[in-house]
């Protein structure tokens, strides 16, 4: 099953990086420094983890990709444009942003209605959109759930909603925020499937995530952010390398228990359970 | 208590005072510019109703100009320009007190003096709910429009954005209320007995005396006005 679906997808691919941001500042009114120049690219299809300490910056500088915030200082580039001279409205069917507490943004009585609504405001309309839910809904698991009142599905569920409402709109960029809260391990599975999917259809994913075992097992880079700035940017095996902690534990991070224990049996980086027992494996049969 | 006088007190020279006092006050508190703003914003519109309606159909004998079937007279200006004076009185210390007072400690200092604890945490949390929902509003209107819902087109747009904004606002306003109150059910909120508070706002000696100063003005001029010593508004 396809996540894109069957039309093609509202903005075409092109050779410039997803996304590029260079000197991005971001200073809120009352004064806080949110971001201090920040300067990051990432090239179409790749997935990718924002990691940090509350406040870091995460969150808004996700909401600098989609228009939500402008930059103070810096710029922003989406698929290859500037995103300054474009709305909000304009850069939703390039970014997909799935925010982290479904209950911000649900509003329709039904669940088709819910995920219709963003596709709607991209334009499409009738069987296309029809098929835009369908995909979107079956993607998350919750196909059967088309009539069912939003708020009659658990928070776990409902937030598979709010990813499917995203999904849905088959922009070339998905943000999701803190996807898997609140989710069982079935539950983080999905995620990990969905995300996983998008990326196989050449889509970038970018997600924000406090669970590292996560990022370790599903992420192909992780950034890690301080205080407004990049800190560490690499796959999770450096990232989660026993050289990275010190910079981890300032962050307020910790690596994920197989890295941890990987570094005490001095079995080199295992950011991963898999990467783990392999490494056990390798010592055994040495 | 100034805003109650400047209601009373006719003429221009008491409500001009209590300007003048607001005025004073505000610079103090460093408001003074958000206060002007505020109080006009406040009274422009009755005030233009009130000098458009004075203006032309209180009646007088010294006819300014004539507009069609209506008459501007003398009267009707000075009516309508001490009224004015008074709203923007009522308005610029009713807007003082909002903005020099925390709306927690005023409502800890009436349960300090008896208002019930129930009664208390209701005003404290409507008050306090104002800016919850402001920013709760905020982020549902971020989600909405990254899912493309256009807020920077024309009105119909506009419109159409309507339901998805104020929907979830009610109801994750209501789901809070319900899991509020259930939090503090389980923590023994509606247990029967008197509370001893944990904070209480200061009041200094001067504040005090202030505060009675402005309560004896009060009963002063109204006792002024009824024995016809405090100019009325004609």
């Amino acid at each position: 099953m396809s996540i894109v679906a069957a039309s093609a997808p509202v903005v075409e691919p092109v050779a410039a990086p997803a996304i590029r941001v260079a000197g991005l500042v971001h200073v809120y009114p009352e004064g806080t420094r949110a971001l201090d120049g920040v300067d990051l690219a990432i090239e179409t299809g790749e997935l990718v983890a924002i990691v940090g300490q509350n406040g870091s910056g995460k969150s808004t500088l996700v909401r600098h990709l989609n228009g939500l915030l402008r930059p103070t200082a810096g710029t922003v580039e989406i698929l290859g444009e500037d995103a300054a001279g474009l709305r909000v409205a304009a850069l939703a069917a390039r970014v997909g942003l799935a925010f982290q507490n479904p209950d911000r943004q649900i509003f329709a009585g039904r669940v088709r209605a819910e995920v219709a609504f963003g596709p709607r405001n991209m334009g499409l309309r009738g069987e296309a959109l029809e098929t835009a839910v369908r995909d979107a809904l079956a993607a998350v698991g919750l196909a059967a759930e088309l009539d069912a009142n939003p708020y009659d599905l658990g928070y776990s569920r409902r937030k598979l909603l709010a990813i499917a409402s995203v999904l849905a709109m088959r922009t070339p960029i998905v943000i999701l925020d803190e996807p898997t809260t609140g989710q069982d391990l079935r539950g983080v599975g999905r995620v990990r499937a969905i995300m996983d999917g998008l990326v196989a259809e050449g889509r970038t994913v970018i997600a924000i995530s406090h669970d590292m075992r996560f990022v370790a097992e599903t992420f192909r880079r992780v950034v890690v952010m301080r205080a407004g700035r990049l800190v560490i940017d690499g796959t999770p095996a450096a990232v989660f390398a026993q050289p990275s902690w010190p910079a981890l534990v300032a962050t307020y991070l910790e690596p994920p228990l197989a890295a941890r224990v990987g570094a005490r049996l001095g079995l080199g980086d295992t950011p991963t359970e898999t990467a783990l027992v392999d490494a056990l494996a390798a010592r055994g049969e040495g | 208590m100034e805003s109650v006088g400047a209601f009373v007190i006719g003429g221009y020279a008491g409500p001009l005072a209590i300007v003048a006092i607001v005025l004073a006050s505000a610079l103090v508190a460093r408001v003074a510019g958000r206060l002007v703003r505020v109080s006009l914003l406040l009274t422009l519109p009755i005030a233009i109703s009130v000098v458009l309606v004075s203006v032309f159909t209180r009646a007088g004998t010294t006819v300014l100009f004539t507009i069609g079937p209506f008459d501007a007279t003398l009267e009707g200006v000075q009516f309508a320009a001490q009224t004015v004076v008074r709203l923007f009185a009522i308005s610029g210390a009713i807007s003082l007190f909002g903005m020099t007072t925390d709306p927690r400690a005023f409502v800890y200092d009436l349960e300090r003096r008896g208002l019930s604890p129930r009664f208390a945490f209701v005003a404290a949390a409507t008050v306090e709910a104002v800016p919850a929902m402001v920013a709760r509003a905020g982020v549902i209107a971020a989600a909405q429009r990254s899912r493309g819902l256009d807020t920077e087109g024309g009105v119909v747009a506009r419109a159409r954005g309507f339901l998805p904004l104020i929907v979830p606002v009610v109801l994750s306003s209501l789901t809070e209320v319900e899991e509020r109150s259930l939090a503090l059910e389980v923590r023994a909120f509606g247990r029967p007995g008197r509370r001893d508070l944990l904070w209480a706002p200061g009041d200094r000696t001067a504040e005090r005396v202030l505060r009675w100063a402005l309560f004896v003005g009060l009963v002063a001029v109204a006792a002024g006005r009824v024995a016809g010593l405090v100019p009325r508004t004609p």
